[in-house]
């Protein structure tokens, strides 16, 4: 334990360090975010204007981030040091054997293995999730955006500038969220549940004992999943087109005279992504049912049609709860996911048709679409960083509200 | 108690590793779309899909000098990698009194802007940007300004591209062609000279053969040549401040003429690859730029036409369509270790015989007025086109604020919308100039 006490000590002075060589010239300026933009100065000589260094409010911001952290882990190695030597002195006191370091070591191997098992994981989330987090929702309260940045400009501070501007303040911003808002979650409802219905459907139909060449139909269903969905849908967008092929085929065929705006008109392009999202996704649930209707007992099926059942009833009372029971959870995975479906629209529509009443987002927009524009076309970082911060709430909440309700939550040793 | 405690940190770790996965698909597919978004995005109409990655097998050459060893990053389109090679060892050779090590770098102009900003200290020392990047990047305090052998420099380029490239009258970068503009396509077996000569005519005889019109209406780039032929004017103010006239009454007439070609049934829309696939079978003129002169070219052989764009009918009267012209600019960033070595290099590669030699391998419009007058420029029919439009034609010194907003305007006129054009204007004009 001894051992134990100088390593924590050599840790704190390693944060230290950290902390006054490196950190604390960022954090220093964490107030402001800096005061001096990059400047010039014209070199006569050189016949040119030679820049100076400035702030950079960026890094300064993202290595604040590091500086808190470091410490904040330093406070904690702290506690357990001091916790440490008072075990020692405790030890000694009552004349107890002090283990040593090997013994410590073995200990993680034993009692303490969750921590062995833990430490790389925790320490990567931390590293990789929990600081870029951290420092992303910071972003959402500066005003870091195209005409803030950096190393050119500063940006600073604004306080619930941006939320202000998503919830109130601004009319056409405003107005955009709550349209796309409610277009994300009317996506995700149809979304999941027209697929989660006639996938249940299609699995149910070749499931059918008349059906032949069950594998057969199977695999046909699944030559959709084959081709990368990145291909098929961009492909699709090109069918879609007005001089596009089912726009063609369909004017050679004499059913239309001009071509189907199925891109360019809001109605008919949110139809188009959810009805293409279905050929996309019912593979899946078809896979996923049929694996759960090979699993539901056939002898509840025989009693119930000894009961005189019909077939509907036998669907309602025993296919139905046991298919909703399973794969309640990965429903809500599902729900969640198509919320933040960025490849279908993406790739499908982009957005479009884009509104004139809408800030840079078009009428097919998703939160998470809207986002990606802002930030990669835009670099709107600040306001992107605060639709970022509310889709995650959305996901986290209804997460976690839903899925503890679920029967396969509450009933869990029930099929075990 | 206990268990649902666990079920909670369960979701919890469900959520994290959703959001975490979702977060990696996004990036993901995001940079496989990244050269296609651009080009319909920025209605820039680049047409080389560049390798997003930078981090290709980089090439490099080292030539061994006198004095010190003086590195240099360059960034290219993937097309013009072998002349960027060639023309930077000659200025090797003619600079012996370094050593010099280049390293190229595959980012096309068309992301040079979005790949500086993510980390300028990594960029490349010299790089190309369309001239309409050239306010962010400014703003960025990105570029050096031309301040040495300025005068040569302006004297030697076309003055539109020397203004293309400037903001606030100080010279960003070193212009090197001057063909981001566009002009009419047209099949020779369908329309005369005489026909491409006003919109109306174009639209009579294609409506008498059955063959329709191309304009891509929903793309701001292409929709300001109605206004901007009008009188409407898009720049910026001394504060980078987009300024935008198109809600007034002569981009109220303008709006009105879009209008109506857009209602005409010759009227068709689409992207390049509309254009290219359909002209010489449906589509009888189209408009665009030089990236597709050559695939036009092989489709209609000896009835390839350009010229200038079409007149319009505006309020009774014709009026002619204006556009953009912008150029490609080779600018030196300001956090290289070696100013003065790369501005020599940049000027060398953008110098007459280095755009002599662009034009020899690559077929790009030169800007420099020496060689655009050379009988080889001269003699190409799409880029005398592009010269006749270019009297016409304004710098594109337009923010990114005002794409979104036109391509939904353009979309809304294709869609064969009645809402009051006014209105539509003064949203289009509101957005455009939002801060």
């Amino acid at each position: 334990m001894i051992f134990l006490t100088f390593i924590y000590i050599i840790v704190e002075a390693l944060l230290a360090t950290f902390f006054f060589k490196f950190g604390f010239k960022y954090l220093s300026h964490f107030h402001t975010l800096g005061e001096n933009a990059q400047g010039k100065q014209w070199n006569e000589a050189l016949q040119i204007y030679e820049r100076t260094t400035g702030d950079n409010s960026m890094l300064i911001l993202l290595f604040s981030v590091f500086a808190i952290a470091a410490c904040i882990l330093f406070i904690w190695i702290l506690v357990l040091l001091i916790r440490n030597i008072k075990q020692i002195l405790k030890l000694e006191k009552e004349g107890k054997h002090i283990p040593t370091f090997k013994e410590i070591l073995l200990e993680l191997l034993d009692s303490k293995f969750h921590i062995t098992l833990l430490a790389a994981p925790m320490t990567t989330l931390v590293l990789f999730t929990v600081l870029p987090i951290v420092f992303m929702i910071l972003i959402a309260f500066t005003n870091f955006d195209a005409n803030h940045q950096p190393p050119g400009e500063l940006f600073t501070w604004t306080g619930l500038t941006n939320v202000i501007d998503i919830f109130l303040g601004n009319s056409t911003k405003t107005h955009t969220f709550f349209g796309i808002l409610g277009w994300t979650f009317v996506w995700a409802i149809l979304a999941t549940f027209t697929n989660y219905i006639f996938g249940m459907l299609l699995a149910m139909m070749i499931n059918h004992k008349l059906v032949k060449c069950k594998k057969l139909w199977r695999t046909l269903f699944m030559i959709s999943v084959a081709i990368p969905q990145f291909v098929s849908l961009l492909l699709i967008s090109r069918a879609l087109e007005p001089a596009g092929a089912i726009n063609l085929a369909l004017m050679k065929i004499g059913l239309i005279n001009a071509p189907l705006p199925f891109l360019t008109n809001p109605t008919l392009a949110r139809v188009c992504v959810v009805v293409i999202n279905m050929w996309i996704g019912i593979p899946y649930t078809m896979m996923t049912f049929t694996g759960v209707l090979l699993n539901i007992p056939e002898d509840l099926y025989e009693s119930a049609q000894i009961d005189g059942a019909t077939a509907f009833q036998r669907f309602t009372n025993i296919t139905l709860p046991y298919m909703i029971f399973v794969t309640a959870p990965a429903t809500i995975t599902t729900f969640v996911t198509n919320i933040n479906n960025f490849n279908v629209i993406y790739l499908l529509t982009g957005g479009g048709p884009f509104g004139l009443d809408y800030y840079q987002a078009g009428k097919t927009d998703l939160l998470v679409t809207w986002l990606y524009k802002l930030t990669v076309d835009k670099h709107d970082y600040a306001l992107a960083s605060t639709i970022g911060i509310f889709i995650f709430m959305i996901a986290s909440t209804l997460s976690i509200a839903v899925y503890n309700r679920t029967g396969s939550v509450k009933k869990e040793d029930m099929f075990q | 108690m206990k268990k649902k405690l666990l079920s909670i940190v369960m979701a919890t770790a469900m959520v994290a590793c959703m959001t975490g996965c979702g977060n990696n698909t996004e990036s993901a597919s995001a940079e496989k779309t990244e050269a296609v978004e651009v080009s319909e995005e920025d209605g820039q109409a680049e047409t080389e899909e560049e390798a997003p990655d930078e981090g290709n097998p980089a090439e490099q050459s080292v030539i061994e000098g006198d004095g010190e060893m003086i590195s240099l990053k360059i960034w290219g389109s993937q097309t013009d990698q072998d002349l960027l090679k060639e023309l930077c060892e000659e200025f090797a050779k003619e600079h012996p009194e370094n050593s010099w090590q280049f390293d190229y770098g595959v980012v096309g102009e068309a992301d040079a802007q979005a790949r500086y900003i993510e980390d300028p200290a990594a960029a490349a020392d010299v790089f190309s940007y369309p001239d309409d990047q050239l306010t962010t990047l400014v703003q960025a305090d990105a570029l050096y300004e031309v301040t040495r052998n300025v005068d040569e420099v302006k004297s030697a380029n076309a003055p539109g591209t020397i203004d293309a490239a400037s903001y606030n009258g100080v010279l960003y970068g070193y212009p090197m062609t001057a063909d981001n503009g566009y002009y009419l396509y047209y099949d020779k077996s369908v329309l005369s000279e005489e026909d491409v000569q006003t919109l109306d005519g174009i639209l009579a005889a294609a409506n008498a053969a059955g063959k329709q019109v191309h304009m891509d209406i929903s793309n701001g780039w292409y929709l300001a040549s109605f206004f901007i032929g009008n009188g409407c004017n898009i720049s910026l103010d001394e504060n980078g401040k987009q300024i935008c006239d198109f809600n007034n009454e002569k981009g109220l007439a303008a709006a009105e003429a879009v209008r109506a070609f857009c209602n005409d049934p010759a009227f068709v829309t689409g992207d390049d690859s509309v254009l290219e696939g359909g002209i010489g079978d449906n589509i009888c003129c189209g408009v665009s730029g030089p990236w597709v002169s050559a695939s036009i070219k092989e489709k209609l052989g000896d009835n390839f036409g350009a010229a200038k764009l079409p007149t319009f009918t505006c309020n009774g009267e014709q009026v002619q369509m204006g556009s953009f012209l912008g150029c490609k600019v080779l600018g030196v960033n300001t956090q290289t270790q070696h100013p003065v070595e790369a501005m020599e290099l940049a000027e060398y590669l953008t110098n007459e015989k280095s755009q002599a030699r662009r034009f020899e391998v690559l077929g790009y419009g030169p800007s420099n007025i020496n060689v655009s007058k050379s009988d080889a420029v001269s003699a190409d029919i799409a880029l005398k086109a592009l010269a006749d439009q270019s009297q016409f034609a304004v710098s594109q010194h337009v923010n990114g604020a005002y794409w979104t907003p036109a391509e939904a305007f353009g979309a809304e006129l294709e869609g064969h919308s009645t809402n009051d054009l006014q209105a539509m204007l003064d949203q289009l004009v509101e957005q455009a100039t939002a801060e």
